[in-house]
């Protein structure tokens, strides 16, 4: 029955990022789906509230402050979630810090600690969590899902975002690479691979128009909506994706797959 | 607890498919036929079709159709041959004047063929180009066109192979063919988008029912043993995925192919 693969009821995820944008609704999605959570992010009081919207759905739900760049913080993070509620069953990795270091700027203009600040933030902290997630799933025996957020940048080029996108390359090779070495517990390892969503809701009129006018670009003509990344982490989460492993789901509005040409360009030649 | 984006649908409730109808060409076959399954499951009324006119095709999709009748949907099963864009144009056409509409298209017409490049004729390589790639268009263009003419919107999901994105021996014919359907998925998705119609597809990796493999056993098949999931993929695998396609909620997810199989395309 389709709909019983989807339950996530006596599961425990990990959630970071959760504060606020995609980890909040990915984290709320989770919890719908019947998932007990642990929400982290660097500062509490975003987290608090991700927590309390999540007993409010009738599931159980922490806060743990933490900074993703520090191993030892996401050994915790794993260490939390055993200490609450027994065990992990997903990591959703969803940390990640935007990076405009390569706008208006020369290439030498970027600094080493610019650089390892991005990959750190970006990359290391998804190999420390599923490092940490998985040792704890292997012991427990039961399997588990770990999940990434790349991002759109690491599939074309952008110049003022290469740190990032060069990160979030990584995350997707990493992706693959510990889906390989993790399948022998039953462990399965996907990432998702947003385009431009839309982190909350358009607060002022200048952020409504910027959202309208960057859709243009985009076959389905709007941005997304963080929400919308929900139901996708409850499919890689759950058993709905049981012969899924090592994949990324773009979720982009098309935008991958078109965009040779502006929006609204079609050719009319006859043979 | 309010969401801030309203009263959206992010959880389980995203794959409730009440009210939605569909059309799944193919369905006399396993992937069809547990996709179609799987849409009744959640909530879908499902027409069901054949993909050629052979009477144990028919007969398998009178079956699905029965089965989704004792689930409590509407259900009726229709026969077609892909290969006759003429033929699928006329099909569709009933279809969407007896459900009222389309919303939602799934595509599963399979035709494999395994013969050297070399031996391959003219009338073996149209055929497949013709069941796999022609089959699939036709399917697309008769129900965009029904779901342009509906003006709200639409989901179209096409079944392919990871033969689209990569290679075997003894395959080209099929595995040209199936690139084309990945590609003709981009197509679509980047043409219709704008009228909120979706395009994706499903790559199904070595399942139980994949011609080119033979026996699904690992232990007898020297190529499931390559699959990191160590064992060929059950047709019910594809089933949730194409409900989550067919949903609202993924109204952003278009032009993607998405790989069900096992990780054998990460790994090789």
């Amino acid at each position: 029955m389709v709909l019983e693969r989807l339950k996530l009821d006596g599961k425990v995820a990990v959630v970071t990022g959760a504060g606020r944008g995609l980890g909040r609704q990915m984290a709320l999605a989770l919890a719908q789906a019947g998932a007990d959570v642990v929400c982290a992010a660097r500062t509490a009081e975003q987290i608090d509230r991700t927590s309390a919207d999540i007993a409010a759905l009738g599931r159980r739900a922490v806060a743990q402050p933490t900074d993703v760049r520090d191993s030892k913080q996401c050994d915790a993070l794993i260490q939390r979630a055993v200490d609450e509620f027994g065990g992990i069953d997903i990591m959703l990795s969803n940390a990640g810090i935007g990076d405009m270091r390569g706008a208006n700027a020369e290439l030498w203009d970027v600094n080493d600690d610019d650089w390892h600040d991005t990959l750190d933030v970006n990359l290391s902290s998804a190999f420390y969590c599923a490092r940490a997630a998985s040792k704890q799933m292997a012991a427990q025996g039961r399997g588990g899902t770990i999940i990434n957020l790349a991002s759109g940048t690491a599939m074309r080029a952008y110049p003022m975002s290469f740190g990032y996108g060069a990160a979030k390359a990584g995350v997707i090779a990493l992706t693959k690479s510990l889906s390989a070495m993790l399948i022998k517990h039953q462990i399965r390892v996907n990432c998702i691979i947003p385009g431009f969503v839309m982190q909350a809701p358009a607060q002022n009129e200048q952020a409504a128009i910027f959202s309208q006018t960057r859709g243009r670009y985009l076959p389905a003509q709007r941005l997304g909506e963080a929400w919308e990344l929900g139901p996708l982490a409850i499919f890689l989460a759950s058993d709905a994706s049981s012969y899924v492993t090592g994949q990324g789901f773009v979720i982009d509005g098309g935008g991958l797959a078109g965009g040779l040409a502006p929006m609204g360009f079609a050719p009319d030649v006859a043979l | 607890m309010k969401n801030e984006w309203g009263d959206v649908r992010l959880g389980t409730d995203a794959w409730d498919l009440s009210g939605k109808r569909a059309l799944v060409i193919g369905a006399g076959a396993p992937a069809g036929r547990a996709i179609a399954l799987a849409l009744g499951e959640a909530g879908a009324d499902v027409t069901v079709s054949s993909a050629t006119t052979d009477g144990e095709d028919m007969m398998r999709v009178k079956r699905v159709a029965q089965e989704l009748t004792k689930m409590g949907r509407r259900s009726s099963a229709v026969g077609t041959d892909v290969t006759l864009g003429t033929g699928v144009q006329v099909m569709v056409r009933q279809v969407a004047k007896d459900m009222g509409g389309i919303d939602v298209l799934v595509n599963a017409p399979d035709l494999f063929l395994g013969k050297p490049a070399g031996d391959t004729t003219d009338i073996d390589f149209n055929r497949v180009m013709q069941v796999n790639l022609a089959g699939t268009f036709h399917g697309c263009r008769a129900v965009g066109r029904e779901m342009l003419k509906q003006e709200t919107g639409g989901r179209i999901i096409n079944i392919a192979s990871v033969l689209g994105e990569r290679a075997i021996a003894n395959a080209a014919a099929y595995c040209a063919a199936q690139a084309g359907i990945l590609n003709l998925t981009r197509a679509l998705a980047t043409e219709w988008g704008p009228k909120k119609i979706t395009v994706n597809a499903i790559a199904a990796g070595w399942m139980e029912y994949t011609a080119a493999i033979g026996n699904p056993d690992p232990a007898a098949n020297q190529t499931v043993r390559f699959v990191p999931m160590k064992r060929a993929g059950a047709a019910d695998e594809l089933g949730p995925l194409a409900v989550y396609l067919a949903s609202d909620s993924c109204g952003y997810i278009s032009g993607q192919v998405m790989f069900v199989d096992g990780g054998l395309t990460t790994h090789l």
